[in-house]
């Protein structure tokens, strides 16, 4: 029959592929299940390859490759540079995945072979898919700002991938002396949580002002002439930390000329800032390596997907989902991959065991906590139309909100980590 | 107890929880499509826990009875209860799918809202 192939498995194989429809041949002969591997363990990834192997309650062979034992999300590491929450419950571990059906193989993957269907992994081993979830979030562009780069991540942290550089910026925070002055370089657009650099603001402002250091100044020099809930934030600043913060658009600034990561100064157009506390470099940001080299992406850097289904435009075995997706009008958020990790898995289980699917959904809600019981919001419910995913109703907190409504916007954003975390990890 | 009425009383106890689910199955379905609920349930899940746990601002869900879930999801399209973010993931639920996702959640272990 077909060459050497063990006359058992195969037949598992077929019966499997004839029970599931008959909707592909499994990736690999003498492999019992269709196979779907997923790179990459964020909030994409890991609930992509959890509601996949759940659901799917056994006939497929869900693999998620992630070389991380545990994950620091992004959402709320800012609270962490607050003081608001510990290192530890931002950080979560993979455990609980195995139990549903996710076999997890602790490997970076090296490269992607989308015509042999395969992706190779750091010790050299190929494994085949039939289908592909690829969800390795952002790369960091290290020659975007003038004078730094990779090298300089220790001296100017980013904290732009939670982890280690989240802590070293809390680290280089708690030093800042009385007085010290405190740069951010802001990133351009699209780049992963737009109000993200924000809410670091406003907590680092939270830290020092609440340790006797509100003598201390933070200067954003941004490339964007407009940022995410900036009427809200600039608001907050004014009423919680005033004379502490200092936003600065580029017909002020006229761009980053150049870092010096020796003398952590910053020369902008417009002035220099020598010898600055801390240097917060948030450069501008592009999909994942491994989605590029693969050809997914398109010449933005992102990778273009169908709104239906976020298969990628570039190859219909393939799912690119989270921040390296051009998902049109959501933002690069945890909760916009948690979201599109869904649509993806259902019209992933429609493919290959018959399941049955329904229209796409996406949700999105950012909170942002400016000081303590002080959080704003904004989100959207979005559909497919014509062919993108567009909002269909959005909504953003006001100015001038009462305190109360605030302090339950914080509560409800504890309560969605709470939830979003479990949805993901357990 | 003799081994012949064990193995009838489970007998009994199977028929009998066979038939219970049966009813509530059927029951359900003759108000919303469970599968379709479980589905739209997904976005729910990203803060209200499926386990039923609450934690800071966000509520239980599970286990409502359904005209109740109905009610209060049916408000929150209509702008009557005042909450932003359920505002705007309610303005895009039909009837059937409100309706869906109370069967849903109703099939699911009872524990009273909180």
């Amino acid at each position: 029959m077909v060459n050497g192939i063990d006359r058992r498995n195969f037949l598992i194989g077929t019966s499997a592929a004839l029970g599931t429809l008959s909707l592909g041949a499994p990736a690999a002969l003498g492999q019992a299940k269709l196979r779907v591997i997923v790179i990459g363990g964020g909030p994409g990834g890991a609930t992509a390859a959890k509601y996949i192997a759940r659901d799917s309650k056994g006939a497929l062979d869900v693999v998620l490759v992630e070389p991380a034992r545990q994950f620091t999300t992004c959402f709320h590491s800012n609270l962490y540079l607050g003081g608001f929450k510990s290192f530890e419950s931002i950080t979560h571990r993979y455990d609980k995945l195995a139990p549903y059906g996710v076999s997890l193989n602790h490997q970076m993957a090296h490269a992607i072979d989308r015509d042999k269907k395969t992706v190779r992994l750091a010790d050299g081993t190929s494994l085949p898919y039939d289908r592909l979830v690829v969800a390795p979030g952002i790369d960091l562009k290290y020659d975007s700002v003038p004078g730094w780069g990779k090298e300089h991540e220790e001296k100017m942290p980013h904290a732009w991938k939670a982890g280690p550089q989240t802590r070293l910026l809390k680290a280089q925070l708690d030093a800042v002396p009385d007085g010290g002055l405190i740069v951010m370089i802001a990133p351009p657009n699209p780049f992963r949580c737009p109000p993200g650099p924000y809410e670091r603001v406003s907590m680092m402002a939270h830290a020092l002002k609440n340790t006797g250091r509100a003598d201390c100044r933070i200067v954003i020099i941004d490339p964007k002439k407009k940022f995410s809930k900036q009427g809200l934030f600039q608001e907050g600043w004014e009423q919680h930390y005033p004379g502490m913060v200092e936003w600065l658009d580029p017909s002020i600034h006229e761009g980053v000329k150049s870092v010096d990561p020796a003398t952590n100064s910053v020369v902008t157009g417009f002035e220099t800032y020598s010898n600055c506390a801390l240097v917060n470099v948030i450069p501008a940001q592009m999909a994942g390596k491994i989605a590029r080299d693969a050809g997914l992406a398109d010449q933005s850097g992102f990778c273009p997907v169908k709104a239906e289904s976020m298969q990628s435009e570039m190859d219909p075995n393939i799912y690119v989902i989270g921040d390296s997706s051009i998902a049109d009008a959501m933002p690069k958020s945890g909760f916009a991959a948690n979201s599109q990790a869904k649509v993806a898995a259902m019209m992933i289980r429609g493919e290959l065991t018959g399941a049955r699917t329904f229209p796409a959904r996406y949700a999105n809600t950012c909170w942002s906590l400016i000081d303590t019981d002080n959080t704003v919001k904004v989100g959207a419910r979005y559909a497919v139309k014509d062919h993108k995913i567009a909002p269909l109703e959005t909504f953003i907190s006001q100015n001038g909100e009462s305190t109360d409504l605030r302090r339950q916007n914080q509560e409800e954003n504890l309560g969605w980590y709470t939830g979003i975390t479990a949805d993901i990890f357990s | 107890m003799a081994p012949r009425s064990i193995r009838k009383q489970r007998c009994a106890i199977a028929i009998s929880v066979a038939f219970v689910l049966t009813c509530s199955v059927s029951a359900a379905q003759a108000e919303g499509d469970i599968a379709l609920g479980e589905y739209l349930a997904s976005e729910c899940v990203t803060c209200h826990q499926i386990t039923g746990r609450t934690s800071g601002g966000i509520p239980a869900i599970i286990g409502w009875p359904e005209d109740l879930f109905v009610s209060v999801m049916q408000a929150y399209r209509n702008k009557e209860r005042d909450n932003k973010v359920m505002q705007a993931i309610t303005s895009t639920l039909s009837d059937a799918d409100i309706h869906a996702l109370a069967a849903y959640y109703g099939s699911l272990k009872e524990q009273p809202p909180q």
